[in-house]
């Protein structure tokens, strides 16, 4: 039993090196779509301390438009541009509707306040779109499909898909480009102001509705590329709203206030859970990858509340 | 001490009037929560350039007044008349446009922000290149950003907290997080600078250091200044006029000779004998 939890899976992966490799990068495209949606929620709660719960609708919503868009005739980059200015109608109606008669209240009302637009956008959604799963439009949107394959060793061989290294890419300049915005901007400046304290923000001038109606789009932006992201992988389905929650365990690991720590815990979660599946799942009969997210973030919590990158907690007694 | 900035520099921007004319004036003004009057009728003005005091027991309705003139709050009678110009309701942060800082009563700072930071937030409205400009953040937004970043560090040397630039505010000690508080309202070039008791919980040298910031501020920018403060001997060492309140009442108002003279806010400070309200 000893041999088979900590050599077994070890001599594995030195045994097939390509099939590693391969686990790894599975591991890693995954985990770049957790981080894209842990970043959705970052944003949000770093401007507003909101747990937005209706992040992983946002999602599916913002892809469901933008397909939905082009199913009715319109060309690709302009439904694109349409689908950026619905998720911007949906950041000021969100601001002037939920948030700004909430305004004050305590935090486990805003994130009720947030269920509740869940379970809206879903009828929403529906209605407008219908229920069945649909087909991202991938090729129309110029991003890449396809795949190539890389020999390893003697006779190893790695696959990769195309549309999985625009995405990692993707990723990246998102992330960079909010890390920038946030740090070194004046707007970035007064997001983090309005984290920290509404009132003192109010008095250098800050404008609440406008920097909430700002975050809200940022965040309807990044949930628009998971969208199309996760949608090329899959179908574009209201089932992603569940896959939605994967974030918690990276926002756990990570930090909730990290934008680079998002991204992190996302590949740690994604290789994690891919690894153990592989390599460990066979042990209890599989089924692992589930669950094993949410084991780490667990054990995170023990140890490092605050999460990897997250602001240290300071408080004065 | 440190002398390196030019005082024309972090001036605020003309606001047309000469020293010594009224910058805003209170009229009337009445706030009430509920059942509960904060303030009652109370009338006054700030003039321009001078250091006005708001003093006056606890609950007297002294924060609130700052509420008020500031758009925390809106009066529910009254008006506020502001460079001239009558009030509507505003919101703080058009209140902050037109021209008007505070600091709070307890510190109220972006805790996870360092000192530059926070500072920097005080500058927010001297900043105005849009949200696209931005996100670009080259061109125009970066030399925005250095621009203001000059006048930052003007006021850093100004305060002398040179030291604790990069240092999250949280992690500061008291006195010298009421100074970046300090700072961060300066940085907007206020006409108007509301202080809530700036030197609340100080020892005795972080109060003779702030009394010497507030008296350069007024002395070299030309801010108008009013504070609320509870350490009287402060109060009457650096104010030109006070204005006392009680239970939300005018009780008086003049130099702080004139205060001190006054029987209505001596009986409030000391209390006064109701002999006959019987025992209890």
């Amino acid at each position: 039993m000893l041999y088979q939890i900590f050599v077994d899976p070890f001599a594995q992966m030195v045994s097939m090196p390509d099939f590693l490799i391969q686990v790894i990068w599975e591991g890693f495209v995954a985990g770049i779509l957790y981080a894209l949606i842990a970043l959705g929620f970052v944003l949000i709660f770093k401007a507003s301390g909101v747990f937005n719960f209706a992040q992983g609708i946002m999602v599916v919503f913002a892809g469901l438009t933008l397909v939905g868009l082009h199913e009715a005739g319109v060309p690709a980059f302009l439904a694109l541009i349409l689908a950026i200015g619905v998720m911007a109608l949906l950041a000021i109606a969100v601001e002037r509707f939920v948030m700004r008669p909430l305004v004050n209240q305590p935090e486990i009302i805003l994130l009720m306040s947030t269920i509740g637009m869940t379970y809206f956008l879903i009828g929403f959604g529906e209605f407008v779109f219908g229920g069945e799963p649909k087909q991202m439009i991938t090729e129309e949107l110029g991003l890449p499909t396809g795949s190539s394959a890389f020999e390893i060793g003697e006779q190893g061989l790695v696959i990769l898909q195309h549309i999985d290294i625009a995405a990692a890419v993707i990723a990246i300049i998102m992330v960079a480009s909010l890390a920038l915005f946030f740090n070194k901007t004046r707007i970035g400046r007064a997001l983090r102001a309005v984290a920290d304290d509404h009132q003192a923000a109010q008095s250098v001038g800050i404008s609440l509705n406008q920097i909430w109606a700002i975050v809200w789009f940022a965040a309807g932006i990044v949930a628009l590329a998971t969208g199309i992201m996760w949608g090329a992988r899959s179908d574009v389905s209201f089932a992603l709203e569940i896959v939605a929650l994967k974030a918690l365990p990276v926002l756990i690991l990570g930090g909730f206030t990290s934008i680079p720590g998002a991204i992190v815990g996302g590949l740690i979660i994604g290789i994690g859970e891919k690894i153990g599946e592989i390599y460990w799942g066979p042990l209890v009969g599989g089924g692992i990858e589930s669950w094993l997210a949410y084991m780490i973030a667990l054990v995170f919590l023990l140890f490092r509340p605050q999460g990897l990158f997250g602001e240290r907690i300071i408080e004065r007694v | 001490m440190n002398r390196a900035v030019d005082p024309r520099d972090l001036a605020m921007d003309g606001d047309g009037l000469a020293k010594g004319e009224v910058l805003l004036e209170v009229k009337n003004v009445s706030l009430r929560f509920g059942g509960v009057k904060a303030i009652t009728d109370i009338s006054f003005d700030i003039r321009k350039g001078e250091i006005r005091a708001i003093i006056g027991p606890n609950g007297a309705g002294k924060t609130s007044m700052l509420n008020v003139i500031n758009g925390f709050y809106t009066p529910q009678e009254g008006t506020i008349t502001f460079r001239g110009e009558e009030r509507k309701k505003i919101a703080p942060y058009q209140a902050a446009a037109s021209g008007i800082a505070r600091t709070f009563q307890n510190v109220a700072l972006f805790k996870g922000m360092t000192t530059l930071d926070n500072i920097m937030a005080g500058r927010t409205l001297a900043m105005h290149r849009n949200f696209l400009w931005q996100l670009l953040y080259f061109g125009p937004a970066l030399n925005e950003e250095i621009a203001n970043r000059r006048k930052v560090e003007e006021i850093i040397d100004f305060l002398e907290i040179q030291h604790i630039r990069k240092v999250p505010v949280g992690r500061l000690p008291y006195g010298l997080q009421k100074r970046v508080e300090l700072g961060r309202a300066l940085a907007a070039q206020p006409s108007l600078l509301l202080l809530d008791e700036p030197m609340a919980g100080m020892n005795l040298e972080e109060k003779e250091d702030m009394s010497r910031f507030i008296l350069d501020v007024n002395s070299q920018f030309g801010t108008t200044i009013a504070l609320i403060e509870h350490d009287m001997g402060v109060v009457m060492d650096i104010s030109d006029r006070v204005v006392v309140l009680d239970y939300g009442r005018k009780i008086g108002d003049g130099t702080p000779d004139e205060v001190k003279a006054n029987q209505d806010v001596i009986d409030a400070y000391l209390g006064v004998s109701h002999q006959d309200e019987g025992e209890g």
